[in-house]
Parts: C-alpha cells; structure tokens; sequence
C-alpha cells in the first residue's frame, strides 16, 4: 500500500517537473518553432509548436540579408582582446594579493569589493565625454577600452578568491626545488586554479558577447556593430514585419553561449562561488 | 637587515604585479567615477555641453525634494521591486529544489538540465524575446492564447502595473536558475541520515523544511542571497528593454534607479542631474556592501568567539 502510495507520488512528480520543463522553455521555443516556419500563420490562431512547413528560409535572411557575419567578426575582435587583457592584468594582481602580504593589502581589497558594487552604466556620462575628445567614440579601441575596465575588478577579486582557496604548501615546495615566482604561477597554481582562470575568461567573453547598452550609445552605423547591437537594432527598428528573422537571428546569436555555457557549466559553480562574486 | 631588505623586495615584487590592474582600474573605473562627482556638481546639460559653470549641490537639491516622476519615485519602486523579487525567487526556488531533491527522482539530472536554459541564453536576447513573442499586442503568444480562449487582446507593457508584473516574472524566469542551483547544491550538502529520523518521528515535509532543511542551507545559500539582492536592485536591462527603450517605449512609466540615470543622461540630457543620481546610488551600494560585511564580520565572531 505505501509502496503504491509512493509510486503515484513519483509519477505525479514527474509530471509537474516535464509540465514545468515545457513552460520555462516556451519563449525560447515559440521562437525557434517561428523561425522554422514558413506559413506566415503567426497571425492567425492555428499556430502550433511544429512548424507546418519547414523552412530555413529566416536563417538564410539572416546571414544574407543582414550583415550579421560583420557584426560576429566585430564580437569576436572585441571578445578576445577583451579576454587577453583581463586575464593579463588579473592573474599576477590576483596572485599578489592573494599570496604576498604587504602594507595596504587589506584596503586595497576592501576597496575593490567596494568598486566591485559600482555599476559600470552609472558613470557611461562620464566616459562618453572623456573618451569623445580622443575621438574614440565610435570606435573598437573605446569600447575595448570600457569592457576591460567593466570587467577589471571582477577579474582580480573572482581569481584571488580561488586563488586563496588553493593551498599555499605545494608552491612553497616547488620553490624549494628552484622554481622562481614567474615559473610556480604558470606551472603549479594556474594549472590547480584552471576552473576559475577559465570561468573568469568565460565571464569576461560572455560580458562582451552580450553588452548591448555600451555598443548602441557608443556606436553609429551597423558596419561598427556587435551581434548584440545588431540583434537590438533588428527589432526595434522593424518590430512586426521581421519577428520570424529576428526570431532566427536570436537562435544564431545564442548558440554559442549556449555551448560554452553547458561545456562550462562543471566549473561555472566551484569557479565562481570561490570568489564570492557574480558577472 | 636581511628580512628587511626581504621586506621591501617583497612590496616591491607585490606592487609590481598589481601595476597593469591598477592602471585599469584608476583610468577607466575609478577616474570616470570622480568625473561623475563633478559632473554632478555642475549644471551641464544639453545647452551646456562645453560652458557649463559649477552650481553646487543644486542637482542634489533636486534629486532630494521632487517625488513625483522623480529621483526618490524610482529609489522606492526599485525597493519594491528588490524585495517582491527576492521573496519570489526565495520561495520558488526552495520548493523547486527540494522536489528535486526527493529521493529516487530518476530524471533529476534531465529536469536540472532544462531548467537551466534561461540562465544559459544571453540575458539580453531572452528578455527580447520575452518582448517581441510573448507580450507584443499583435502576434504575442499569450495574446493569440487570450484570442482563442475569446477574449480581448491586453496590452501587457502599457500599464504600470501590468508592465511591473511582466517584468517581475521575467526577472524571475532570469534569476530563478541561478537560485534554484544554490539552493540544490546547499541541501545536498545536508547529511541524509538526518531526514532518516526526522522521517521515524513523523516529521512532515513543511516541519523537516521549517526545523531542518532552513536552518541547515541558510548559511551555505547566504553569500549568493545577498549578492542576488545587489543584482536585483542594479536590474537594468529587463525594465529598460521591455519597456523603456530609446525610440519604442511602451508607454509604462516604470523605472528603476538605474534606467532613471540612464534616462536623465542620453534621452533628456541633464547630465548634472543624472551623474548627481549616480553619486547618490554609488554611495547607497558602498553602504549596503558595508553593512552586508559588517555583519558577515559579527557573524564569524560569534560563531568562532
């Protein structure tokens, strides 16, 4: 009887989870499922999740129609300088304040936790009129210029979290071995401190991929877009007639977000709850 | 003398590593942030691009005494929206996870996968999403389900209030991934055999939550609830994106502290006033952070007298 009892529990269960599943992933699905459709039936009331006749017409607008490959190439220019100068500026300031003490060290990290709650848009003013008489609005270098600072302190404070999570007694004997400052990071720590290095690089790339409020205020032209300009200008400028492409477009820009995410997802907790900060 | 000379190749070494940060950080964070304050010091606006003269504290004046459609309008419904967020999240979240937990739940790893995707997508393009395929008045999905259940089409961003819950609950489609992790991470830290004997005593599910599972998760989930509170409140792009975009606003007149700066600097161009907001809403955060450490320091005290 109780086994019973327990077996319909489960079912039920299992039933609110799959009822769940469905609704939580209907506006992705709504969009997916309309731009595979080539009935333009979104009109009309017999719409459905499967498309009534299929096409990849939306996805061959998107790529042919929009100069959407532009825009990835700009993401991508950005995204990986981005990237590399985070993580070049991050990993020896981190390793610092991690490992050596020092007069000031305390205040510097209170400091940075402090700046850490600042949100980058509040002082978008400012930078847009200090950068505007070096004539680096409307360019890549300015924007590269507001991604790497956005993300600096994220980066210091998320790998010297992780960082002090790491025990200091395997450096100390590679350093009884001969190995000098330079050669225990690159060989003993990085490796151990792999999943915050690359969830930091991750964040970073993702903070890029996605920034659209920068890129449309400091960009003019669709030729200087990224996919997030670009995305954003699809559908506020042509909001009824193109849903179906921007539809498409949508699933094309999170695609690879997507993948990084579920390849990084094992790392995305021990990597970012270590440092006790969020992107 | 040698562990001095040690000492100051040592600081030496340390602010060495610290230089190309730095360098970042005081020219892109921390200058800007100065710039604002005198910025917020001056009457510079649209006709005062280049000639604009130091007026004091005017703009805080401002800020400070006008509340309708103002400053302290915003500051209050950004409260309101921090606290129904986080009692949402909170609830939902635990509910969800510890159905999840339930023993022999066999597809818990399926069920995880999926409920992760709105954390997956780029939050942008989901809320733009949310925009277009769900709310849009025309061709929105929930509108074609109202016209098939013969009802009238409803205009869900035009209104404040209708225009506040759709964005609440995509704020929470956003977040409740995120949260639901924690909290499912935080209980299967917890050990089994104590549900074991809360089960022989006869421990429904509402009092093994109330006297076992809160208790136990509360100081794992702590550091994520207090960061998801600051996220919360610096929420920008789902307000700003459903409802307040340059050039498409939907006519709800919603705003966060955040997408009123933004408002008062690139759309009516008071940018005294807005850098004067800014300053405002950077000291309120310094302070939060402050008192949110403070305690986190008590805490440990007391934990480890």
């Amino acid at each position: 009887m109780r086994k019973t009892l327990e077996r319909v529990g489960l079912a039920l269960l299992n039933i609110f989870f799959i009822v769940i599943c469905f609704v939580v992933i209907i506006p992705i699905l709504y969009a997916f499922s309309v731009s595979l459709n080539a009935s333009n039936s979104i009109l009309g009331s017999d719409f459905s999740f499967i498309p009534k006749q299929f096409t990849l017409n939306n996805y061959r607008a998107v790529f042919v129609d929009q100069p959407v490959l532009l825009w990835l190439g700009n993401t991508l220019i950005l995204a990986v300088s981005s990237v590399a100068v985070s993580l070049f500026a991050a990993i020896p300031a981190a390793y610092s304040l991690s490992r050596f003490r020092f007069a000031g060290r305390t205040k510097i990290v209170n400091t940075m936790t402090m700046l850490y709650s600042f949100p980058a848009i509040l002082s978008m003013f400012a930078i847009y009129k200090l950068l505007s008489p070096m004539g680096l609005i409307n360019t890549r270098l300015g924007l590269v210029i507001v991604y790497i600072g956005t993300m600096a302190v994220f980066g210091v404070l998320n790998l010297k979290g992780y960082f002090d999570s790491v025990p200091a007694e395997i450096e100390e004997a590679a350093k009884i071995d001969g190995a000098n400052a330079g050669q225990t990071v690159a060989w003993i720590l990085l490796p151990l401190a792999k999943p915050a290095v690359i969830v930091t690089g991750v964040m970073v790339l993702i903070y890029v991929w996605n920034e659209y409020i920068y890129a449309i205020t400091f960009m003019t032209g669709a030729d200087h877009y990224t996919l997030a300009a670009g995305l954003y200008s699809l559908q506020a400028t042509e909001m009824s007639g193109s849903w179906p492409v921007f539809a498409a477009a949508s699933i094309v820009v999170s695609l690879p977000i997507l993948v990084i995410f579920f390849l990084t997802q094992k790392h995305m907790t021990s990597g970012l709850t270590a440092g006790g900060v969020k992107g | 003398m040698k562990s001095n000379k040690y000492k100051v190749h040592g600081t030496l070494r340390s602010w060495l590593c610290l230089l190309p940060s730095f360098i970042i950080i005081g020219l892109i964070v921390v200058f800007p942030i100065v710039y604002t304050g005198y910025i917020s010091l001056t009457n510079m606006n649209i006709y005062h691009w280049f000639d604009f003269t130091v007026i004091g504290l005017e703009n805080y004046m401002k800020a400070l005494t006008v509340f309708d459609g103002g400053f302290l309008q915003a500051l209050a419904l950004t409260v309101l929206w921090t606290a129904v967020n986080m009692l949402f999240q909170l609830v939902i979240a635990f509910v969800m996870a510890s159905l999840l937990n339930t023993p022999r739940l066999r597809l818990r790893r399926l069920y995880k996968t999926v409920l992760m995707f709105p954390w997956a997508m780029p939050g942008y393009v989901s809320i733009l999403l949310w925009k277009n395929g769900m709310f849009n008045s025309q061709f929105g999905l929930l509108n074609q389900w109202l016209d098939r259940l013969g009802m009238e089409p409803v205009q869900w961003l035009a209104g404040d209030t209708v225009a506040f819950v759709a964005c609440l609950v995509v704020n929470l489609w956003l977040a409740l991934p995120f949260m639901i992790m924690i909290m499912d991470g935080a209980m299967q830290s917890i050990d089994r055999s104590y549900y074991e004997s809360a089960l022989l005593d006869g421990a429904g599910w509402f009092r093994r939550s109330i006297s076992l599972t809160i208790p136990a998760i509360r100081p794992i989930i702590a550091p994520a609830v207090i960061i998801t509170v600051f996220t919360t409140f610096k929420q920008f792009d789902v307000i700003y994106l459903l409802t307040q975009q340059v050039g498409a606003k939907t006519g709800a007149n919603i705003h966060t502290v955040l997408t009123y700066a933004y408002e008062n600097a690139f759309v009516t161009s008071n940018y005294g006033y807005s850098s004067a907001i800014s300053i405002f809403i950077f000291v309120l955060l310094i302070v939060f952070t402050m008192v949110t450490n403070l305690r986190k320091g008590g805490r440990k005290h007391a934990e480890n007298p």
